[in-house]
């Protein structure tokens, strides 16, 4: 047997620990029966609905690093910005009373508006910033790529101050149901079921149309598309429209379950969203929208489930531990996430 | 006037010369060819007349229409089709989306259609995998998904870049069967191989490139039968 360096024994170290921690405090949480059924449907339904909102930013980080190779660093800051654009909406609506008595019609202006700045954001970003580093190899895509992300904050920081906005919370998104005894939030219901009708047209419009097709072969091998009269500079075009439709509506609804926009709240939905996209395999569609919905489970079951246990208290500050360390873990032990090849495989 | 015409290129990779001033004709269907040994400038060749790569001097013309500045997809648009060199089929599309790739700049419903008959009745082995993801078929049948790919553009031109390579023996002699019936079908072949006699056998006329320049041309059958071609190529 080969002999294990130093780098082997600490990894090997941390599975043990993650795995450690994971099933002692699992098992310690479920003895203690601290947390009441309910309880543990309620992380559930939240784990779902934040998951859902992960999936879709995911999406936009998936598609354009499979058709550019490009880590979009700015993608949660285009979240930030449908977020923006949806508030300015949704207060005067909200002051006037038309958000309460016409959620329909209401909630389709503020998503409209917020696809659309998102989606003219990116368009932007792309033609501006990132195209004249098209055939740049290295790290100056990379690195424009943040200072997009700083552009956009500072420049929303600047326009609309740094100081906390609450989105507006109209009463009917308070209603919740009852099921078989456990209380369902209406709002989970609408952001999870919304987010699974935009994906499932997303996924339709990727496998079935002329464009998506055409976007799927760019990913693979752009010289060889263009070489069958593809022209790759509408494909991204294409690609980065899908990627901001999918962040505005993914900001107006981040904005309404945690109930605030500020200019870097995209920060942190960004950067978990990128983790969920290369937890299940940067390039991959379904794996963006599984490794959402997973991360989301994960960062609000698992605070509770494995930490609880070993005697932390109040774990559920914690979440974003557990998101990092599960992002941190994939990448050391199967960086090529869940659905995903080797990225070395990805040109050959 | 030809099809093709080629007028001095010089073509660059940073600061190397690949091509030094190579000028060549392609006539309305023929089958022409580019032969030479490793590095000669013949992918290089192919390259820079599809628009992937751009002469730093010299010309190319495609049925009289200078092709300077334009893109690899409008060059593609103008009937000018390449298949690459080691296929590059897309591995994760299926074979009739692969198919249908190839038609992307057609608008035509019903005759793409047809195409797709027609190449069905090419590469029978095809119909059978239409459903299938391109990169489960094998060497052969990748090599003539890649082919009928680039038909499926209805091109007036074909360029192809060493079809036969990595193939078995007699795979390669079905490759060079199913180009001499593209041709007889009306499209013009300007076809690179480093299996030159099997290409001097089946073109109209040829070419011999050796670092970056055409050493020789002449009539296909002529240069087979040329003691230095002979000595250099064929053993």
């Amino acid at each position: 047997m080969a002999r294990m360096g130093a780098v082997d024994v600490a990894l090997w170290g941390m599975r043990i620990g993650v795995v450690l921690v994971v099933v002692v405090g699992t098992i310690g949480t479920l003895i203690k029966g601290r947390y009441t059924a309910a309880q543990w449907f309620d992380f559930v339904m939240f784990g779902l609905t934040i998951g859902s909102i992960y999936a879709q930013i995911a999406l936009g980080y998936t598609m354009v690093y499979g058709v550019l190779r490009l880590i979009n660093f700015a993608h949660g800051d285009i979240v930030m910005t449908g977020a923006f654009a949806g508030y300015f909406v949704a207060a005067p609506l909200d002051r006037s009373g038309f958000l309460q008595n016409h959620p329909v019609p209401g909630m389709v202006a503020i998503l409209v508006v917020a696809i659309a700045t998102s989606t003219t954001i990116a368009l932007l970003t792309e033609r501006i910033a990132y195209r004249p580093f098209r055939r740049v190899v290295g790290l100056a895509p990379l690195i424009c790529a943040i200072g997009v992300s700083f552009f956009l904050e500072q420049t929303f920081r600047g326009a609309f101050g740094s100081a906390v906005k609450s989105y507006p919370s109209p009463e009917w998104q308070r209603a919740s149901f009852n099921v078989i005894g456990f209380n369902v939030p209406g709002i989970d219901v609408l952001v999870i079921g919304l987010a699974l009708l935009f994906m499932l047209v997303l996924y339709l419009v990727v496998q079935r149309t002329r464009m998506g097709k055409a976007m799927r072969a760019v990913a693979e091998d752009g010289e060889a598309a263009a070489l069958m009269g593809i022209d790759v500079n509408k494909v991204v075009v294409f690609t980065f429209t899908l990627g901001g439709v999918m962040a505005g509506i993914a900001g107006v609804f981040y904005a309404f379950v945690y109930k605030q926009v500020y200019f870097f709240m995209g920060f942190t939905p960004g950067i978990k969203a990128f983790g969920a996209a290369v937890l299940g395999g940067i390039g991959s569609i379904p794996g963006a929208m599984l490794g959402g919905f997973f991360l989301g489970l994960v960062e609000s079951v698992g605070p509770s489930l494995f930490l609880d246990g070993i005697g932390i208290p109040a774990p559920y500050q914690l979440r974003d531990l557990i998101a990092f360390t599960l992002l941190i873990m994939v990448l050391i032990f199967r960086p090529q996430g869940i659905l995903g090849e080797r990225m070395a495989k990805k040109r050959a | 006037m030809a099809l093709l015409e080629i007028d001095a290129i010089h073509v660059f990779y940073d600061k190397i010369e690949a091509l030094k001033g190579i000028s060549l004709a392609v006539e309305q269907r023929q089958i022409v060819t580019l032969v030479g040994g490793n590095g000669a400038g013949k992918s290089t060749t192919l390259r820079a007349v599809s628009g992937l790569l751009h002469p730093r001097q010299g010309t190319i013309r495609f049925d009289g229409r200078d092709l300077a500045g334009l893109g690899a997809h409008d060059i593609a648009a103008t009937g000018l089709v390449q298949v690459p060199e080691g296929r590059r089929i897309f591995g994760r599309l299926t074979v009739a989306e692969n198919l249908e790739m190839g038609a992307f700049t057609r608008r035509d419903r019903h005759a793409v259609a047809e195409d797709r008959d027609r190449m069905m009745r090419l590469f029978p082995r095809l119909r059978e995998r239409l459903k299938q993801v391109a990169g489960t078929l094998s060497g052969g049948e990748q090599q003539m998904l890649a082919t009928a790919r680039a038909l499926m553009a209805r091109p007036r031109l074909l360029l192809m870049d060493e079809p036969s390579m990595g193939l078995a023996p007699m795979l390669v002699e079905q490759v060079f069967e199913t180009i001499r019936t593209i041709n007889a079908q009306g499209v013009t072949i300007l076809l690179v191989e480093q299996n030159a006699p099997a290409a001097l056998g089946i073109a109209d006329h040829g070419y011999v490139l050796e670092s970056g320049r055409i050493v020789l041309s002449g009539a296909g059958r002529e240069l087979l039968d040329d003691e230095r071609v002979r000595r250099a190529y064929l053993g």
